[in-house]
């Protein structure tokens, strides 16, 4: 049952979109997968190897901004984005790996979180390349039909969980949780601590790239202010994570569907209005409070919490 | 685990059934609003005007007799947000036309849904050019394209000021780049000459260093576009250094709306701005409109307040005029639109390369005796410009 229950969700998921969906539901759905597989990639440099990293929109804006120019300059398909991405994102993870990759700890989330600014501030002022603050818009998406939006981003998202799993569970996985635990008893082993969360930054980089050039392909526009947002997309990763469950495989797709799902259904309560941020907030608190692992985290104190609900 | 999934479905069903109780007897209408976040202020005063313009639609009998029946939903002017709101608008509840949104941002995200799903999207006060610049048939602006926002002001500058140099000074955003860009143009064409041109970090708290470079550059006009507390922050901080210049003028949005008078206070008067619209010029309905707003919330509303007020009667026009309330019934008729309002006389016209756009004269407005006063151009100015204006030693 446990081994084949990422088979049983995929194949679940692939089947929704033949049940006739709304375009609305759709949009959610694609949301909630492309956010996935941003928790995910962000939980292998996160969650295993311990590297908190407030600035993943940096990656998400890299990625997103090849595939806008690759349109905007090279008249190429944005959807060429995607492979490309792979190249310059893992290029911008080098350079800042190797510039915040020397602070440990909280010194490495601030230094993440300037990145992730200073990059949203070029793109502003490079407008020969990226068109500054006006963004890019594709003249036209290549589907109005969101089947294969969606199959696209869920084989990301099979791809991602794939591909960490293999890693967490390979001998790589080993060194970057023994990074988390004690970077300094890491190194007296021998392992190479600088080079191993340069390796996790890189991959992590590169599935939150990938991601973005997905975005500028569904969403069809993108300016500096959305792409390398601090709240809207750092942030909220980390949320994604935190409220799924940190280092868990299935943390961060649980984290996506409270992330975009439940706050939908909260935003559109009727009569709620502005109060939505509030109660949403409210919500999350809670679930921190009571399960600081993650929903997924902390499954069997969830458990135990229902059936005592039963008892009652 | 099945107490959980049961939790989800309920969930999922209350969400659902919300959002097919429909009455026959009505007209819905739901309106996508930042009503959250930095844009909220904006958001607002459009939500009121629309409000006041059902009211009175609803007063006289509705819209061919059907009720028109509000609802906003919030988009934080988040474009992945504002898109799902559309999606569900066009989906679920079946609305044959969407109006609204306030940021560029997110009314390029609705109009690219709107083109692909073929339902007419009426732009009310988002002003970046490319918008309508796609070839969209189906998305329709009565506000005018930011490339144009300044033309009053620049014909004022024309005419009246006659200066020889020009400061730009614009906040890193869409709507300051091509604000700050068609000024630039426009500078050149009226043979001014622009001898700075700075972009600053929109939510910057000091601009002196900015300033310095200014007082040095020492130039007859200063431009600057900005949003609310930038406009007023640049020009208490003009007033501290003493710049003086033969005009201050903004470039609408945080110089145009009654904030900026609030905070800045005494540095604000005689500063000119762009502008779509004042209550106190010369059109009809204008002024009632205005008061009934200030008898609710006691504030005078700008620009955005009036577009927003005014794009519910463009609906009501369009939509007794529709052949039949489909999509395509409704963007016919939207398309032969030729109304006057309390913003403006409304007209969808395709020209200099945009499409379904309306074009409209500009205005300038001055701050004079801590009031905004409309004095540009002299058919529906309402007061006499005050120009030279006195330098910052004169002043008491």
């Amino acid at each position: 049952m446990r081994k084949a229950l990422p088979l049983i969700i995929a194949g679940l998921l692939a089947v929704l979109p033949l049940l006739g969906l709304s375009s609305y539901w759709m949009h959610i759905l694609i949301l909630v997968i492309m956010w996935s597989v941003i928790g995910m990639a962000w939980n292998l440099l996160g969650g295993y190897c311990g590297q908190v990293s407030f600035g993943h929109a940096a990656f998400f804006g890299v990625g997103a901004y090849t595939a806008g120019i690759l349109y905007n300059k090279a008249h190429l398909s944005a959807w060429w984005g995607m492979p490309l991405s792979i190249v310059f994102v893992t290029i911008v993870a080098l350079i800042i790996g190797y510039i915040c990759l020397r602070l440990r700890g909280p010194f490495f989330a601030l230094g993440t979180l300037a990145i992730g600014v200073i990059l949203r501030v070029t793109a502003e002022n490079l407008t020969g390349i990226t068109e500054g603050d006006l963004g890019i818009m594709l003249q036209e998406r290549t589907w109005i039909d969101k089947t294969w939006y969606f199959y696209i981003v869920l084989a990301l998202a099979v791809v991602t969980f794939i591909a960490v799993k293999m890693i967490i569970e390979s001998k790589l996985g080993y060194y970057f949780v023994a990074i988390r635990e004690d970077q300094d008893a890491a190194e007296s082993l021998g392992i190479n601590t600088t080079l191993y969360k340069t390796v996790a930054l890189s991959l992590s980089a590169v599935f939150t790239g990938l991601a973005g050039a997905f975005y500028m392909n569904y969403m069809g526009y993108i300016d500096p202010k959305i792409v390398f947002a601090l709240h809207d997309i750092s942030i909220v990763t980390i949320m994604v994570v935190m409220v799924g469950g940190v280092a868990t495989y299935w943390g961060p797709f649980v984290g996506a569907i409270i992330m975009v799902f439940l706050a939908e259904i909260i935003r559109t309560i009727p009569k709620l209005g502005a109060a939505h941020h509030t109660f949403f907030g409210i919500l999350l608190i809670v679930i921190i409070i009571f399960l600081p692992n993650g929903i997924v985290g902390d499954l069997p104190k969830l458990k135990k919490l229902l059936r005592i609900g039963k008892a009652a | 685990m099945k107490r959980l999934t049961l939790i989800i479905l309920i969930a999922f069903a209350l969400s659902l059934s919300a959002s097919t109780l429909f009455a026959a007897e009505t007209f819905d209408l739901v309106i996508p609003l930042p009503l959250t976040g930095k844009q909220a202020k904006f958001g607002e005063m459009m939500k009121r005007s629309y409000e006041i313009a059902a009211e009175e639609i609803n007063a006289k009998g509705g819209i061919k007799k059907k009720k028109l029946n509000l609802s906003f939903e919030d988009s934080g002017a988040k474009p992945e947000t504002a898109r799902a709101i559309v999606e569900k608008l066009i989906d679920t509840k079946k609305q044959p036309l969407i109006v609204g949104e306030y940021t560029s941002s997110c009314a390029k995200a609705v109009a690219a849904v709107a083109e692909e799903r073929k339902t007419p999207y009426l732009v009310v006060a988002s002003a970046d050019d490319d918008i309508t610049r796609q070839d969209y048939k189906y998305v329709f602006r009565q506000n005018a394209v930011n490339a144009h926002y300044a033309d009053g002001l620049v014909s004022f500058i024309k005419n009246v000021a006659k200066p020889k140099t020009m400061a730009i000074l614009y906040e890193s955003s869409a709507f300051g780049n091509s604000g700050a860009d068609a000024m630039e143009k426009d500078a050149q064409k009226i043979g001014v000459k622009v001898v700075l041109k700075e972009k600053y970090e929109a939510g910057s708290v000091d601009f002196k260093p900015l300033l310095s470079k200014v007082k040095a550059a020492r130039p007859d006009v200063i431009y600057m576009v900005s949003y609310v507390m930038d406009a007023s922050l640049l020009m208490k901080q003009i007033k501290e250094l003493r710049v003086d210049a033969k005009l201050f003028a903004g470039g609408a949005a945080g110089f145009a709306i009654p904030e900026f008078i609030d905070n800045a206070k005494d540095a604000a008067e005689y500063v000119v701005t762009a502008s779509l619209w004042c209550f106190k010029m010369k059109l009809p309905g204008a002024k009632e409109y205005a008061e009934k707003y200030k008898k609710l919330y006691g504030d005078y509303p700008s620009y955005h307040g009036a577009s927003a007020y005014s794009a519910l009667y463009v609906v009501k026009d369009a939509l007794e005029r529709a052949k039949s309330w489909t999509p395509d019934g409704i963007r016919d008729a939207l398309k032969a639109t030729n109304i006057s309002t309390a913003f403006a006389a409304i007209k969808f016209e395709n020209k200099e390369g945009y499409q379904n756009q309306n074009f409209m004269d500009t205005i300038v407005m001055q701050v004079v005796n801590g009031e905004h006063e409309c004095v540009y151009p002299d058919n529906v100015a309402n007061q006499k410009y005050v120009f030279p204006i006195p330098t910052w030693r004169e002043r008491r």
